[in-house]
């Protein structure tokens, strides 16, 4: 929705953000424009409203939120790497994306006065605002027997970059950092240089097993800044989009564990069913991921003809699930492999701001398919799913049910298709000085686009802000306590994108 | 003539035999996943590729490194000589069940070597759990042997498994599965360890050779598959026992008969294996007792037989 940027001092930024998420409100996402301002964005669920919050900053630093509120350490991370604004007191500030063999001695996208500013400063004084300090220090565990495992970033298997750094005892994993960035490519740089108008071919990249929630970001955004209605068919037709892509990737996703746990069978017959789903998004968009399809305006083609052909495979897929996971859950040692694994508990899941599947496992019941606008959502009548464990097993149970809601709401989707436009022609210009934000549920959980013109109308700052960024530390505290060997399952679990995150 | 045939078949039996039983299982997981699969003999021009790889060898591995893959190899073809896992074998020397026991448990202490040699973390906590898996599970694989030795009073293996007068068709069912369980702990194979798997930190034998390439890497291959042979060798010699009085058989139908009996295990372990769940690593001591408990009821059964 359009935003209206609000003024707040530095010094109730803590104090509205700890007293909005007392009262059930979220963080959507901390970032900054230019490197001059501090930017909040509070969802308020219930009222389904958005409060966009702009904080100036003075001299590089600000004070620090994470010690009050622990989920905005990630961002308060980030914006000091994007923007070399300084989180005073932040009690773990280190790069989560530009890493040492970046030659960059300014923040990437602050403006080129705080660059000079920055500049000014010496690397020898040991300050850590200089921006060409890149230095990194994991966390030491210390103690007789403790030891420490470094997996990645390059991985076994087609799965990306990450590094994982375990302290063990034993088996046992006393700590785990993440560190990520390995896939860092300017994405969101190059969205506000680029034409808008070719604006999505970038941001559908920005996770490639996710074009169809980022496109759909994107389209929704760039569309609130241009002022214009999409047709109802288009809105549709992103809506079956958009749950086609969740059934594949959840179905996939549930493979993954079935695979980890060594459960081939369900693996290889996860892998089989994700094909009938694949199949459904090359019957809708010409393309089995579904690129292209969603662009600002509506959708790029429709054909009433193949609505029939992908609800019979709705259908089929449906009956084929059904034997699998009944195969799957009733094996009461792949139950036992998942259950009490990897837990977060509920009162950290809202302490770390946890979103999607990862959430509605810890007992949160958020999904932003009933809030924010989005195809053709919020009007659609839907049950998220909920699950109080909070284990691995939480989780893909969470998964089977939302596949089962997801076919469901496919299936209706495609009786309700009326006949009409699917795309009307766009403006010429985006709305001068305003911003804008879409948030839409993807697979992995809540993804926000958020768009900020300059006075010319050009895209100034476009910042994405992918449901991983909330769920890797969410990780870190589920394999906690776990054995080593199990780390693989519980990360599935979570099945975290690290481009979503790198950008 | 008939020597020379008996030492050709014996020769198949040692070097195409054991990794074709490795494509074997291979095969019937792929198939019971709908997929086509890799052909039997693949792991055999796998071993042939490797031979031609250059190596790679850590800056921080000894000489230990490299010579844990060769005695490995040769440990593992001396146990195929010596041991009556198959028919024909030429060799017909004493094979004392405890050397057996510890010739599998020097593989493995040079195989833990080799993994802690070059430094990495994977080789070391995999080389922890299998000094864990391996004291744990020895005492079923002892005591299932050692319930066959009682009816033939001695512990020599070719004794044993060519005693046809004592003949207690329960004893060598019990003690051919407990041998079994045992067997799958001690190949690293499911549900104690995903000999697929790609991650290093749920393995436990392939964390261990993850450091070793080509010619060392093939050693190491080789010398696990001469083990799964002969280890499901003397299992599938125990079934037959038990099926029927072998020494009443003409050689010919041995021979065909511990061949088909192998690879009718090996086809059973795939198929067990494309089914079952990797256990819980806390869970896998549960497992082995189920070996051990086996292996107890077969010396109980015996030891009562024996009594009367």
């Amino acid at each position: 929705m359009k935003l209206n940027l609000k003024q707040l001092s530095s010094e109730e930024r803590t104090a509205r953000l700890k007293a909005a998420l007392d009262a059930g409100d979220r963080l959507g996402l901390i970032t900054s424009i230019d490197g001059d301002q501090l930017i909040m964005l509070l969802l308020s669920p219930g009222k389904r409203s958005i409060d966009c919050y702009e904080t100036p900053v003075a001299g590089g630093t600000y004070k620090s939120a994470t010690a009050m509120v622990p989920q905005a350490h990630w961002f308060e991370r980030t914006t000091w790497d994007m923007f070399g604004l300084v989180p005073e007191g932040h009690p773990r500030l280190k790069r989560t994306h530009l890493h040492e063999p970046y030659t960059l001695t300014s923040p990437p996208l602050s403006h080129e006065r705080r660059k000079a500013i920055e500049k000014t400063i010496q690397p020898e004084s040991g300050d850590r605002r200089h921006a060409g300090d890149r230095s990194y220090h994991f966390l030491g565990v210390e103690g007789q027997g403790v030891y420490e495992i470094p997996v990645g970033p390059i991985h076994a298997g087609i799965i990306e970059p990450g590094h994982f750094r375990f302290s063990c005892y034993g088996e046992i994993i006393l700590n785990l950092e993440i560190r990520l960035g390995y896939v860092h490519r300017g994405i969101e740089k190059r969205l506000s240089e680029v034409p808008w108008q070719r604006g999505r071919f970038v941001a559908e990249a920005a996770a490639s097993d996710m074009p169809v929630a980022n496109s759909l970001a994107h389209a929704t955004a760039v569309e609130y800044l241009l002022q214009i209605e999409v047709p109802r068919l288009a809105l549709y037709l992103r809506s079956i989009a958009l749950e086609i892509e969740r059934i594949a990737m959840h179905l996939s996703d549930l493979g993954g564990l079935a695979g980890d746990i060594g459960f081939l069978a369900i693996a290889s017959s996860m892998g089989r069913l994700r094909g009938v789903a694949l199949r459904m998004g090359e019957l809708l968009s010409g393309n089995r991921l579904m690129r292209g399809f969603i662009c600002p305006g509506g959708v790029v083609s429709a054909s009433m003809r193949v609505a029939e052909e992908i609800a019979q495979l709705a259908r089929q897929l449906k009956q084929e699930l059904k034997p699998v996971v009944a195969f799957y859950m009733d094996n009461q040692v792949a139950v036992d492999r998942m259950e009490g694994v990897g837990v977060v508990r509920s009162s950290l899941a809202r302490e770390f701001g946890l979103v999607g599947v990862a959430a509605r496992a810890s007992g949160d019941r958020y999904d932003c398919r009933n809030y924010w606008n989005h195809g053709a959502y919020p009007n659609v009548d839907l049950e998220p799913a909920n699950e109080t464990s909070g284990d691995v097993f939480a989780r893909a149970k969470v998964r089977i049910s939302e596949i089962e809601t997801s076919l469901k709401l496919l299936i209706n989707f495609l009786d309700d298709l009326k006949e009409g436009s699917f795309l009307v022609s766009l403006p010429d210009r985006l709305e001068a000085n305003s911003s804008s934000v879409a948030i839409v549920e993807s697979h992995r959980g809540e993804l926000i686009h958020f768009i900020h013109t300059d006075a010319r109308g050009e895209i100034q700052r476009y910042c994405i802000k992918d449901a991983s960024v909330n769920n890797w530390t969410a990780l870190a505290i589920a394999v906690r306590n776990n054995v080593v060997a199990d780390f693989p399952l519980c990360n599935k679990s979570f099945s975290l994108s690290y481009s979503g995150h790198d950008l | 003539m008939h020597l020379i045939l008996q030492y050709c078949l014996f020769a198949f039996a040692i070097f195409i035999l054991p990794p074709s039983l490795l494509g074997l299982i291979r095969k019937v997981k792929a198939r019971l996943q709908n997929r086509t699969g890799a052909p039997i003999w693949q792991p055999i021009l796998d071993l042939a590729k490797l031979l031609q790889k250059r190596e790679t060898v850590s800056n921080t591995a000894s000489w230990v490194f490299r010579f844990a893959a060769a005695t490995n190899a040769s440990l593992a073809l001396y146990l195929a000589v010596v041991l009556p896992w198959i028919s024909p074998r030429p060799y017909a020397g004493p094979c004392d069940l405890f050397m057996v026991i510890y010739i599998l448990a020097a593989m493995r202490f040079f195989t833990i070597l080799a993994a802690m040699d070059t430094g990495s973390a994977f080789g070391a906590f995999a080389a922890s759990r299998e000094a864990t898996l391996s004291f744990l599970v020895e005492p079923a694989a002892v005591l299932s042997l050692a319930a066959l030795a009682i009816p033939s009073q001695s512990s020599d293996l070719i004794v044993i498994f060519s005693n046809s007068v004592d003949h207690y068709p329960a004893l060598w069912l019990l003690s051919g599965t407990a041998f079994l369980l045992a067997s799958m702990v001690e190949l690293s194979r499911m549900p104690i360890d995903d000999p697929t798997t790609h991650l290093e930190l749920t393995m436990v034998h392939e964390a261990m050779i993850l450091e070793a390439s080509a010619g060392n890497l093939a050693l190491f291959e080789f010398a696990n598959a001469v083990k799964l042979a002969v280890l499901f060798g003397l299992t599938s010699q125990c079934y037959l026992h038990a099926l029927l009085n072998l020494g009443t058989v003409s050689p010919f139908a041995n021979v065909c008969l511990s061949l088909g009996s192998l690879l009718a295990v090996a086809a059973g372990v795939g198929a067990f294996e494309s089914v079952a769940v990797k256990l819980y690593w806390r869970k896998a001591p549960e497992f082995i007792a189920y070996a051990l408990t086996l292996a107890l009821l077969a010396c109980i059964v015996t030891l009562g037989a024996s009594l009367k």
